[in-house]
Order: structure tokens, then C-alpha cells, then sequence
């Protein structure tokens, strides 16, 4: 009872509620709180500081391949080199395989509940089996002189023990010898694994992870041990690597790196058309024919054959080997010097893949050279995995497979250009310009996606004949504004920010790979203008090629090399959920007047002044208003307005008189923003003669009010029209309020059953 | 990596096993009332690729989703489906659905179902139970915008009834 009285006495005698101070909140304020403070490391401009270093970790290794058994085992020296200011009394190795194992706690992590009806199969995957056998067995782990180091496995992560703390600038080498089964990838998915052909028996590996892989020691993370769950990808540092692959004699092998001993796995055949591949700039050379490769499934060599691999500066490694594999090359030219283009496929893949898959590599190679630095390797493959695409340095695996009886869709067709175009860019980023894809998915995956975009635009230009009928540019799936608006504009509660932990996004493609890519290209065509963003992008591929740069690195640089402040752009896109929605919410048309109107009336009284100590002014009359006269919309300006003639009189020349705009119609345009994230209104105006002219505003005109700006806009002709973003090239969510006057657009559905009934 | 969609998997393996791409099994659904046209007016949004596996699953392995496939026969198909997994009820009484037809939009269909000669709402009730069949993770949200009010559902196989009073 108290209570109650006592809250009521509070409410009445409560003043009206002053507001709260609050912090700066706008939406232009710099990243200061979000980037970390610069410092020798990494530079304030975004390029690596004074002191940058990198840790080198360089690899001798002898793989095995027991295709009946599918087994992989290896034997590895890894030299690893300490280039931190850090003594290092461990070092962390990467087990990647371990996600496989039958205690691997990736399904643990997975949510989801009882289906309350499951196919059989499934359920008795679930419930009733076995979970593969998989994971690495490690025999072990020695110095160079043959002595077991003391380790200590953490899932996917081992930490060896060193026998003294390795101090900055030394190295240390040991050794690790390991096997493990290797995974159907199809049944199983995986970036990694074999397909099995039941037809013929044989399978076709893709390997990669395959070896215990060092782990990035940093100035930003120190050792990057963060447990591999499945899905985000890797962070690994650069070195060079001397691999020696051992598969059956009838296999065909290609991998990352130079192959050192061609003339022994090579037959006198085969080295005949690799030399006419290497002058081959049009189209692929048969390396190994679809009849070779169809005789070689028919039976199981016994023997054994070793291929020999260097690569240098590369910052992993994988390679591809079946006996059913198709082989062509091509060559092209990128910065003078020759790369070959290759593909690898069993005979499942064609006719689709004899015809694109090298072409693609070859095209890919040439718009991310240009759009980024030139490519540094000798080569890039294209293996032919029937449901996956995955990149490794030179090498990746990519899905588009043609029915039995060798039809394809429009679907699997450009499915599979436009994944061995995103595949063979990924050696751009992160193979090259080596972000930590464990922590920011977005790093690799968005600047990949939208550099795809433009490739795949180049694709659809320089092989038309790849279109098919109607279509006059290749379709993206993903970079044009319009392509985000359903995921942006969707369901707040499944969506992250871009600046999210890869593991634990939402909607991962939409969130790494769509909106970061689509959020460039906009930047890109609509804010920045290409000249300024492509010197800045290629700036920023320039400074971290063969280095490890973080979102901050490239943030920076974007705006170091354009002078364009962008911290808005990146605080909306990247760190929140916000939208684009901005509308025209009303228009009023004013003429001039040489009457005071009441409100210039009512304002000089308030002053206590006359008209009459007036200065001379140019009043303006809204139409419709009580001040509006129809006759002011006759005359000239200078005849509605005697002070304005005066000024001009007085303070003009007859030749500056006769050069002068003389507007008739002015408008008070005020522009509405439902949406969080600020943009430039792009604007476009019709008049009553049919002609168009389209403003941009900048972004900025958002900075004093993040609601509602309002413009005056003054013409010699009528306005008649006026359209927000007429090219939907932001991503605007909501266009129903994008128009002036308002415009009633038939909704999809009418649309849509109109075209039905008709 | 690029991502698509697994769907094999989640019939065939293991949990652990599929993990390394999973993916996000949802469907869009927007249900407009137009009060004017006395019209219900919904579409779905759903991935082509889960679709076309659930149509292989269900009635034909030869389906393909593209264009310039043999339409008529897939539209039955979709229709059947459709009205068996979209369950509407307004006023409490159950509605017919009527399909009006598909089109592809990259890689997801847009699947266009009116009800007609609705004058009024009170009540509304919507069951979505599309792809629960074929997958277990599968989530379908349900918008609405019915009698000038949003409301937006995601409905899952352990709830997979929307309410609506007015």
C-alpha cells in the first residue's frame, strides 16, 4: 500500500524528463575503439611496421599411398625457423585429421534435437554404427639427432616440447612420422579424401591436411591454437617444401609445387604434348587421354612410383592421384612470364570438363593478376571432386559434374566456372596474401568473392560462347548490390556481423562469402569509383603478398591509398547487422516572392523589427500555401523578385548577367533513412521534358542527422520525378518509398501471376 | 572453401562426418493479406538444390530444377508437395491453397500459392513442415503481414505450428 502511494507521489511531482548525456554515438566516429592501437609491428597506414616478422616453417616429407587400404602415412622433417623477438619454449603442430576421429568432439558441438521422422539410413548412422576410424596416428616425434621430444596432443592441436627454449633468429628441425585412413570425402564430406568409382573399382584422391602442419605464431595471436572444428579454415605460415609422393605406377599425380623428376613418370608421349602445352596460349593440350585414362582403370598396378615436389614459399600443400585421371595444360602469360594452366579429371567430369575447366584456370589467373599482383607460382590446377570446392597453394578441387550420360544444366555448368574461378583465386587470398582464416572467414572468402565477381564478369567476356542462349554477361550468383537485399533485410535474430568468428556465423555463405564480397563491390562501383578503390585493393594485395595481414591491415590501407575516409563504411558493413533503407519522404515546390510571407512576417515581429527595417531578401512561397499566388509561377525570377534584380543589377556586369542560371522551380526535398547504415543518396531526377540527371550526395550528409536530411534543389525545369538508387546498386531493402510521387509497384506476386495467366 | 549444400550426407553418414560443410537448411516464406483482393497471397523461398533432392528422394530421380525441363509434370509434383507440407487455417477452418507457379532465382525457387475469397481474419494458423522430411536441421521461417501487422515465425520440426489472433 505504501508502495504504491509512494510511487505515485513520485510520478506527480517528477519534472519532465531531461535527457541523459551519452558518448559519441555517430555514425562517422573513427574505429579508434574498435582497431588496436599501432605499433612496430603493424603501421598506422596499414602496411606491416618496422619490426614485422614472420615465423618460416620449411618441410622434407615421403608420403605413401596404400591405395588398397586407403591409407596415407609419411615421414616429415619440419625446420622451423624463429623470426618473433620471443624465445619459444614450444611449438604448437596442427593435427587437422583429428576432427575425424572417433573421439573428435565436432559432433558434440552440433545442436538440432530429435527429426521427428529420419530416413533409415540416417539413423542408423547416427545411432547404430561405428563412427569412421579416422584421425592421425602419430608413431612419432623425434629431434634431428633421433631423440623422442616429449608432446602432448590436444585434439587437433599438439604441443611439442623443445629440449631448450628456441631463441629468436635460431632454428630447430625434428621429425614426424604418422599414418592415417583416409575419409570418403563424398559420403563422408570433406575438403579432403577419396571418391570411390564403383563402376570400375578405382578411387580418386584429393589430399590435403594430410600432414601435421605447423601452427602461426604472431605478434596479434602469439601461437594461433584455436581447435579446428570443421569448418573454419586454416592459418598457416609460409616455407618451402620438398615433398616425395609414392602412389601406384599407374597413377597420374599433379600437386603443389614443381615436379622434379618428370622424366621419370613421364612417359616419351607425354613429355612430347607437355612441351606443345607450353606453347599453347588458346586452348588445353591432352596431357593424358580420356582412352589412356580409360585402359589404365581397367586393371591395378602392383609396382610403385615416386613423383618429386618443390615448392617454394608456399604455405601448405596438396595434391590429387588417381589412376582415372584426364590431364590437360595450357599456357598463358601473366606479367611476361609463362604459367601453365591444369586440369585433372576422371572421365565422369566430361564433356563438361575438357571443354572449361583449364580455360577457367587460365581466365582467373589473368582478371586477379590484374585486379592484384602478378601471379607468383609456375602453375594452377583444377581437379575435378564430385561435391566440393577447396583451395590449396596451386591446386584445388572443384564440384560440376555432368550427368551418366553426359548432360549438364545451366545450374552445373556455371556452378562449376564460377567455382573453379573462386578455387584458383583463393591462391590470391589467403595462399598468398595469407590472412588467419580460423579467426576471420570474411578475409579470404569476401575479398575472394568479390574479386570472383569481376572474373567471372571477364569470363563471360572473353568466352562468350561459354553463355548460353539470351544471356549477355555471365550470371553471378553473388557481388551485384540486389543479390544481398533478401539476406540483409532478412530475419535480425540469424544474422552476425561480417567481424564474426567464422564457427560461429549465421547463414555462412551469405555472412563470409556474399556480404563482404557484395559490400566491396558496392564500395568498389558506387561509393569509391573503381580508379580509387583498385589502386587502394591492389595496394593492400601489394603490401601483405607472402605476409599475414588482419582485417585492421587492410581497413587501413584501403583509406591510406585513397584519401577516402571509410571508417563509416567499415563500422556499418562489417561490425553491425544494419541495413540500407533510404526513401524520399516528401517534396515541396516554392517560388519567389517579393511579398513577405506570413511566416517571414510572424518571425520579424518576434524581433521586434518593421518590414520595413528589413534587408532586401527573396522570399520563398511553398505552392499550395495561403501566400501562393498562380501568377507567381509566371515571370521570370528577376521579375518576381525586384531585390534580387537590384543585387544583380548592382553588383553584375550586362556580359555576367546575360551567363547567369536563372532557376524557376525550387524544390525542398527531404530524404528518409529507415535503415541503420548510412550511404550516399544516389539520386535521380526527371523533368517535364523527359530528360533525367542523377545526383550523389556523399554518405556524409547522414552526419548531423541519421534519420531525415533534406536538400533544396533548384531547376530551370520542372520536376516531375524523383527516384532513390534507380540502379539498386546499395542493396536498399525496401524500395516502396524509394520514389517521388509515389509510385504503386506491383508486388512480385501480382507479377508474377500476371505473367502465369498470360 | 566454397560452399554448398550437403545433402547426401545427412542421409548417409555419420554426424561427424558432414560437419565440414554444413550448411543451412532454411526456406523463406512470405504471406501477404490483401484485404482489397479478398487474397492470401504467399511465397516460398526455398534452395533449388534441397528441393530437386527432395523430388528425387519423393518421386523421380531423374528430376532436374532447371529451366526447359518438363514443367508441367514437376509442377504436379511441387503442388502435391507443397499442399501436403503447407497447412493453412483461417477463421479455424482449413484452406485450400491454390499453386500458381514457380520460377528459379539463382540458386533458390520462388514457389507463388494463393488462397482466395478471404473478406476477413481473425484467426490464423500456419503449419510448415516443407523439407522436415529430408532434413532435420531444416528451419522455415514464416512471415506475415496480415491485417496491417508484421509477425514472423521459425518453425521447426519440434514446432512446427505458427498462431496468430486478431
Amino acid at each position: 500500500m505504501f508502495v504504491s502511494v509512494g510511487v505515485f507521489a513520485q510520478d506527480e511531482e517528477k519534472a519532465p524528463e531531461k535527457k541523459q548525456g551519452h558518448t559519441n554515438n555517430n555514425k562517422f566516429k573513427q574505429l579508434y575503439d574498435e582497431f588496436s592501437t599501432p605499433n612496430m609491428f603493424r603501421s598506422a597506414s596499414g602496411a606491416p611496421g618496422p619490426a614485422y616478422y614472420q615465423q618460416q616453417a620449411d618441410y622434407k616429407m615421403d608420403v605413401e599411398l596404400d591405395d588398397d587400404n586407403a591409407k596415407l602415412s609419411g615421414n616429415e622433417t619440419i625446420t622451423y625457423t624463429n623470426n618473433s623477438p620471443d624465445a619459444l619454449k614450444y611449438l604448437w603442430v596442427q593435427l587437422d585429421q583429428n576432427m575425424r576421429a572417433k573421439d573428435s568432439k565436432t559432433p558434440l558441438i552440433e545442436g538440432g534435437g530429435i527429426a521427428p521422422a529420419q530416413q533409415a539410413s540416417t539413423f542408423a548412422n547416427d545411432y547404430m554404427t561405428e563412427p569412421f576410424d579416422g584421425g592421425f596416428n602419430i608413431e612419432s616425434v623425434k629431434d634431428d639427432s633421433g631423440k623422442a621430444l616429449p608432446h602432448m596432443i590436444n585434439r587437433t592441436m599438439m604441443r611439442v616440447e623443445l629440449p631448450k627454449a628456441l631463441e629468436s633468429g635460431d632454428k630447430f628441425s625434428f621429425s614426424i612420422k604418422w599414418w592415417y585412413n583416409i575419409n570418403d570425402h563424398v559420403n563422408g564430406r570433406g575438403r579432403s579424401g577419396y571418391e570411390y568409382f564403383p563402376e570400375d573399382g578405382n578411387r580418386a584422391y584429393v589430399i590435403a591436411q594430410f600432414y601435421p602442419r605447423m601452427a602461426v605464431y604472431s605478434d596479434i595471436e602469439g601461437w594461433q591454437n584455436s581447435q579446428f572444428w570443421g569448418r573454419d579454415e586454416f592459418a598457416l605460415p609460409f616455407g618451402n617444401f620438398e615433398v616425395n609422393i609414392t602412389v601406384p605406377a599407374d597413377h597420374i599425380l599433379d600437386g603443389t609445387g614443381k615436379l622434379t623428376n618428370r622424366k621419370d613418370v613421364f612417359s616419351k608421349e607425354m613429355m612430347k604434348r607437355f612441351e606443345q602445352a607450353q606453347k599453347s596460349y588458346d586452348k588445353p593440350v591432352v596431357i593424358v587421354t580420356q582412352a589412356e585414362a580409360e585402359a589404365a582403370e581397367k586393371s591395378k598396378s602392383t609396382s610403385k612410383k615416386t613423383w618429386k615436389l618443390y615448392a617454394e614459399n608456399v604455405r601448405d600443400f596438396g595434391f590429387a592421384t588417381s589412376r582415372k585421371f584426364i590431364w590437360d595444360m595450357m599456357a598463358v602469360k601473366i606479367g611476361g612470364k609463362n604459367i601453365m594452366a591444369v586440369s585433372l579429371y576422371p572421365k565422369e567430369g566430361n564433356p563438361l570438363w575438357e571443354e572449361w575447366s583449364t580455360k577457367a584456370v587460365a581466365s582467373t589467373l589473368k582478371s586477379y593478376s590484374r585486379m592484384t599482383f602478378d601471379y607468383p607460382y609456375h602453375k594452377a590446377i583444377s581437379v575435378h571432386a564430385k561435391n566440393q570446392g577447396m583451395e590449396y597453394p596451386m591446386i584445388c578441387w572443384n564440384y560440376g559434374r555432368p550427368d551418366k550420360e553426359g548432360n549438364y544444366s545451366d545450374r552445373t555448368k556455371f556452378g562449376m566456372m564460377s567455382v573453379i574461378i573462386h578455387e584458383v583465386g583463393h591462391n590470391f587470398f589467403p595462399m598468398i596474401v595469407n590472412s588467419d582464416e580460423r579467426q576471420w572467414t570474411w578475409m579470404d572468402e569476401g575479398l575472394n568473392t568479390f574479386v570472383q565477381y569481376v572474373a567471372e564478369q571477364d569470363f563471360g567476356k572473353w568466352y562468350p560462347n561459354a553463355l548460353s542462349e539470351g544471356q549477355t554477361s555471365y550470371p553471378s550468383r553473388r557481388g551485384p548490390a540486389e543479390k544481398i537485399v533478401n539476406y540483409m533485410g532478412g530475419d535480425q535474430d540469424y544474422i552476425a556481423p561480417i567481424m564474426t568468428k567464422g564457427l560461429n556465423t549465421y547463414q555462412f555463405g551469405n555472412n563470409a562469402y556474399g556480404k563482404p564480397g557484395t559490400a566491396l563491390n558496392i564500395l568498389r562501383e558506387t561509393v569509391m569509383g573503381e580508379e580509387l578503390f583498385d589502386y587502394a585493393f591492389r595496394e593492400y594485395a601489394h603490401r601483405w603478398m607472402f605476409k599475414h595481414p588482419t582485417p585492421e591491415d587492410f581497413f587501413r590501407t584501403m583509406e591510406d591509398a585513397s584519401a577516402f575516409d571509410l571508417d563509416w563504411f567499415w563500422r556499418g558493413w562489417f561490425y553491425t547487422t544494419d541495413y540500407v533503407d533510404i526513401g524520399v519522404k516528401e517534396v515541396k515546390k516554392f517560388y519567389v516572392s517579393k511579398e513577405p510571407t506570413a511566416e517571414v512576417k510572424k518571425m520579424a515581429e518576434a524581433r521586434g523589427m518593421k518590414l520595413s527595417d528589413l534587408p532586401p531578401l527573396v522570399f520563398m512561397v511553398e505552392e499550395g500555401s495561403e501566400d501562393y499566388k498562380e501568377e507567381m509561377k509566371n515571370g521570370t525570377l528577376l521579375d518576381n523578385s525586384p531585390s534580387l534584380k537590384e543585387y544583380v543589377m548592382d553588383n553584375f556586369t550586362p556580359e555576367e548577367r546575360a551567363a547567369m542560371k536563372e532557376p524557376k522551380y525550387f524544390y525542398n526535398v527531404t530524404f528518409e533513412k529507415p535503415g541503420g547504415l548510412v550511404m550516399p543518396i544516389i539520386v535521380e531526377y526527371t523533368y517535364s521534358d523527359g530528360t533525367s540527371k542523377t545526383e550523389t550526395y556523399p554518405a556524409q550528409i547522414w552526419r548531423l542527422n541519421d534519420k531525415e536530411v533534406s536538400k533544396s534543389v533548384a531547376s530551370d525545369k520542372e520536376i516531375v520525378g524523383i527516384t532513390v538508387d534507380p540502379k539498386l546498386e546499395t542493396a536498399d531493402v525496401d524500395t516502396s518509398n524509394n520514389s517521388w510521387p509515389k509510385e504503386v509497384k506491383q508486388s512480385d506476386f501480382d507479377k508474377f501471376k500476371n505473367e502465369v495467366k498470360n | 572453401m566454397y560452399k554448398i549444400k550437403s545433402l547426401l550426407i545427412l542421409l548417409i553418414l555419420p554426424l561427424f562426418a558432414f560437419i565440414a560443410v554444413h550448411k543451412y537448411y532454411v526456406s523463406v516464406t512470405q504471406i501477404d493479406y490483401i484485404k482489397e483482393k479478398k487474397s492470401v497471397q504467399i511465397t516460398s523461398r526455398i534452395f533449388i538444390d534441397d528441393f530437386e533432392k527432395l523430388l528425387r528422394e519423393r518421386y523421380d530421380q531423374s528430376i532436374t530444377l532447371a529451366k526447359d525441363q518438363d514443367e508441367k509434370q514437376i509442377d504436379l509434383y511441387i503442388e502435391k508437395y507443397l499442399k501436403s507440407k503447407l497447412k493453412i487455417n483461417i477463421n479455424n477452418k482449413p484452406v485450400n491453397l491454390v499453386f500458381i507457379g514457380k520460377e528459379y532465382e539463382d540458386d533458390i525457387m520462388n514457389c507463388y500459392l494463393e488462397i482466395e475469397n478471404i473478406s476477413e481474419i481473425t484467426s490464423f494458423e500456419v503449419v510448415n513442415e516443407v523439407l522436415f522430411d529430408m532434413f532435420k536441421e531444416q528451419k522455415n521461417i514464416v512471415r506475415t503481414f496480415i491485417n496491417s501487422k508484421h509477425k514472423s515465425f521459425v518453425l521447426i520440426p519440434e514446432k512446427d505450428k505458427g498462431m496468430l489472433n486478431f
